[in-house]
């Protein structure tokens, strides 16, 4: 039944979708409000129908129907529940569920949402939604349907993977994919906009927090991907520049860009053009992204689902959709002017450079994505670009960023006090490179340009942020100087939080990139190692069973000067139905540092491979991330100006 | 922003397409070794069914298919099926590596399954697979008279490998 019930419901969604791009031709039969209420009516159908179809998924997995294929091969009986809760978006049928799941929800955020833009503009956005819609739904009933039979039914599933049984992956695929998929917001809306060929400062004031929204989703999503890694792969690294992460990266880069591209757009009526050609670029850079994952052109040697049918369908579509919106925005875009003389301030001419080094990053790691593609496509034979690439890429554009940043900040849209900015700037700037000096001559005894270089920056960004967020609040109407700083408006307090949470994502960075301590031994049972200034004892190693893997726990305490601290369980996990072997890595984790210890493989009777990394300043990562976030959300949902209250007790 | 400028993203992607068209129906799988047209490196081992000696030599004479597998590994069930169907066109010695493998549940396995291996080298610690550059099982080698690698194929071989790969390949043999 569940087959039928199913496909019958994605079916309906599909001709729903169908006539909701049908919409936009309309235009000169059905007038404005009906072609509205059309769209909004057919939207919340779809979005209701979708999600029954994705309830029914979940229902499959939590009642162990393995007479749906989907289900067969991605779960099993002994499957924690919570794992086969998440085994709904394990695999590709699942997630591309997903992924239409939420593009209708967002879609439905539109209609809900969008009161202040006119009703031409809401209901060609709706319209191209719908054929947004109309794609991915045809793609899952004709090629990756979840709700596919087997026969004949298997007693038991395959399984979930193991790599994907965590707890991190829980959540990371729908925070990435409701990031990812939000691009189509600015997307839908930039087509609208060419589309009418008028253009509004207010629309782009609404369209800013749907940005900043999706930008929001999309760093929860990768900070906790590179959780996840850093835990569960075992070998300490937090970003491989693997081709997957990249796919996600690129939009991240792009949506950036397009934040402060917007916010010149909206206050001094320029840039509207390129926002709106960033805005076309981030949702074309999130279906790449889809392809290369789920074509399997670019897949790691052992990945063994590779499918060139999915992949041209989504080529041709990617095709069909960017082409067709480049072209529309080269016959188009000359319309979309608001001022037509203007002068450039400092504070538009360094978004400007941000802007034009976030596209140039974002490019070169496309060149380093794409290049083994086109090496091999020009028969110059497979060659992969590695972390070294990106790596200086990445650094080399960054740091003028990072170095702009402050400026920026300080500068205002008109008459900046250029001399007063110079002098300040120079004697924070003056201050962070000491700090950063002494900091690495006392604790690291070195001096590594580069992290010296970085680390300055870093410290420039956070103070020049502090610094600017107490001068406002000095000047500001309570005494309290707490108070103020909630009172201040979520536009200033998302630009500095989110800029602080930059300095310290460098932080963590660049001295756990650097002075990571990291030793790969031979323990016997009763021995010890010191790491740093840890004594670390290897004590024994135990078996553990459980539901549906069998594990080897390693036990190992911690000492510090012969006081004990702490005990580490490392895990190497043995799934009974895949037969793969999971190292599960024990972190101790405090302020400045984690202790990472990793159970490699058993030699003999009691010895043992031991993999134990010291990384200080990791932890700064995930505050980075953090801080980022909390910004990104003061923006949504901070006050729009300062209150009413606060000018009052002035 | 001038027109000329405006057209440089169609540009731009379209070159991109082209790249991603082109290399949507190559294998990602096929990795060039570096050791093909280089023989297949010396081995001395046992047999995984009755401990007999078998070394490199032993296998030189007629070409043959060299498979990397394991009882432990999903893959090589997958593509198992294919080494029986080309077994029993009697054309083409296959030889297998048993790669870390527990022999009794290697020989079960092949109980259980049908064995299309002439012989099976049990190579427990993977020292031969080491030699012979293999990422993981299953991968598959094809081998001349001479005993020179003649072709890799890295994950399960699919139905058309001997049609495409072997016979194309075994030709003037």
């Amino acid at each position: 039944m569940i087959t039928e019930i199913g496909n019958f419901l994605l079916s309906i969604a599909t001709a729903l979708s169908f006539c909701m791009f049908f919409v936009i031709f309309t235009e000169k039969i059905i007038n404005v409000g009906s072609r509205l209420l059309f769209c909004k009516l057919f939207i919340h159908l779809i979005t209701f129908l979708i999600f029954i179809s994705f309830c029914l998924l979940i229902s499959a997995f939590l009642t162990d129907n393995f007479s749906l294929r989907y289900v067969a091969n991605n779960s099993n009986i002994s499957l924690d529940t919570i794992y086969k809760f998440s085994a709904v978006w394990g695999a590709h049928e699942g997630s591309i569920l997903l992924w239409v799941l939420i593009l209708s929800l967002w879609g439905s955020g539109v209609a809900l949402l969008s009161k202040n833009l006119p009703k031409t503009i809401v209901s060609d956005m709706l319209a191209v939604m719908g054929f947004l819609l109309l794609f991915f739904l045809l793609f899952i009933l004709l090629s990756s349907n979840p709700f596919d039979r087997i026969f004949p039914v298997p007693l038991n599933g395959r399984d979930l993977n193991p790599l994907l049984q965590d707890p991190g992956l829980i959540i990371h695929p729908p925070m990435l994919y409701i990031g990812y998929v939000g691009t189509s917001i600015p997307f839908i809306f930039a087509i609208a906009i060419l589309l009418n060929g008028k253009i509004n400062i207010t629309w782009l004031s609404w369209l800013r927090k749907w940005v900043i929204c999706s930008w929001v989703f999309l760093t929860m999503g990768i900070s906790l991907g590179s959780w996840w890694a850093y835990h569960e792969l075992g070998w300490g690294g937090w970003w491989f520049w693997d081709p997957v992460e990249n796919a996600s990266f690129m939009p991240w880069l792009s949506i950036t860009a397009l934040m402060h591209s917007l916010i010149v757009s909206e206050k001094r009526g320029i840039f509207i053009s390129w926002s709106i050609l960033l805005a076309i670029l981030t949702f074309s850079l999130s279906l790449l992204g889809t392809f290369l994952v789920r074509s399997g052109i670019l897949v790691s040697v052992h990945a063994f689902a590779n499918d060139p049918e999915r992949g041209l369908y989504i080529l041709l579509f990617l095709t069909l959709i960017i082409g067709s919106s480049l072209l529309l925005y080269f016959l188009r875009s000359r319309y979309l002017v608001i001022k037509d003389n203007y002068s450039i301030s400092s504070k538009e001419l360094m978004l400007l450079i941000n802007n034009l080094f976030l596209t140039i990053t974002t490019f070169a790691i496309l060149l380093g994505t794409l290049y083994p593609l086109i090496s091999s496509s020009l028969d110059l034979g497979k060659i992969s670009v590695g972390a070294p690439y990106f790596n200086f890429i990445f650094a080399s554009m960054m740091l003028p960023i990072v170095f702009l940043m402050s400026p920026a900040i300080y500068s205002g849209w008109q008459n900046t006090n250029y001399k007063y900015l110079t002098k300040k700037l120079s004697i924070i700037l003056f201050y962070s490179i000491i700090i950063s000096y002494i900091f690495l001559n006392v604790f690291y005894q070195t001096d590594i340009f580069i992290v010296f270089i970085a680390l300055s920056l870093a410290i420039f960004t956070i103070f020049s942020s502090v610094m600017k967020i107490l001068q406002i609040t000095k000047n500001g109407a309570s005494k309290n100087i707490i108070k103020n700083i909630f009172l201040l408006p979520g536009s200033i307090l998302s630009n500095l939080l989110s800029h602080i949470g930059i300095g310290v994502l460098i932080i963590g960075i660049t001295i756990s990139n650097y002075y990571s301590i990291q030793k790969e031994v031979v323990m016997k049972k009763n021995t010890e190692i010191t790491i740093k200034d840890t004594t670390i004892r290897f004590v024994n190693v135990k078996r553990k069973i459980e539901n549906n893997y069998s594990s080897q726990v390693g036990i190992f305490d911690a000492f510090s000067e012969n006081n004990y601290l702490v005990s580490f369980f490392p895990e190497k996990r043995t799934y009974n139905i895949q037969k793969n072997v999971m190292t599960e890595a024990a972190i101790d984790s405090s302020f400045f540092r984690d202790i990472y210890i990793a159970l490699g493989e058993n030699l003999s009777e009691d010895s043992w491979v031991v993999r134990i990394y010291y990384k200080p300043y990791i932890q700064f990562l995930w505050y980075g991330a953090a801080l980022m976030i909390l910004g990104g959300l003061f923006g949504i949902f901070g006050r729009n100006k300062l209150s009413q209250n606060a000018q009052n007790d002035s | 922003m001038t027109r000329k400028i405006s057209f440089l993203p169609i540009a731009i992607f379209l070159i991109i397409i082209y790249f991603l068209f082109n290399e949507l129906n190559k294998d990602p799988t096929l990795i060039p070794s570096p050791l093909i047209g280089k023989p297949v490196p010396k081995f001395i081992s046992q047999t995984l069914i009755n401990n007999s000696k078998i070394t490199n030599n032993d296998l030189i004479g007629k070409p043959y298919i060299l498979n990397v597998w394991g009882s432990w590994c999903y893959a090589c069930s997958i593509e198992h099926d294919y080494f029986i169907d080309i077994y029993e066109k009697k054309t083409i010695e296959i030889y297998g590596l048993n790669y870390k493998d527990d022999r009794n549940s290697a020989i079960q396995w092949l109980e259980k399954k049908g064995n299309p291996y002439r012989i099976s080298i049990f190579d427990n610690f993977g020292n031969i697979a080491i030699d012979l550059g293999v990422y993981g099982a299953p991968e598959t080698f094809l081998v001349n008279k001479s005993g020179l690698i003649i072709h890799k194929h890295v994950g399960p071989i699919d139905k058309n490998y001997y049609e495409n790969i072997v016979l194309p390949n075994i030709k003037n043999e």
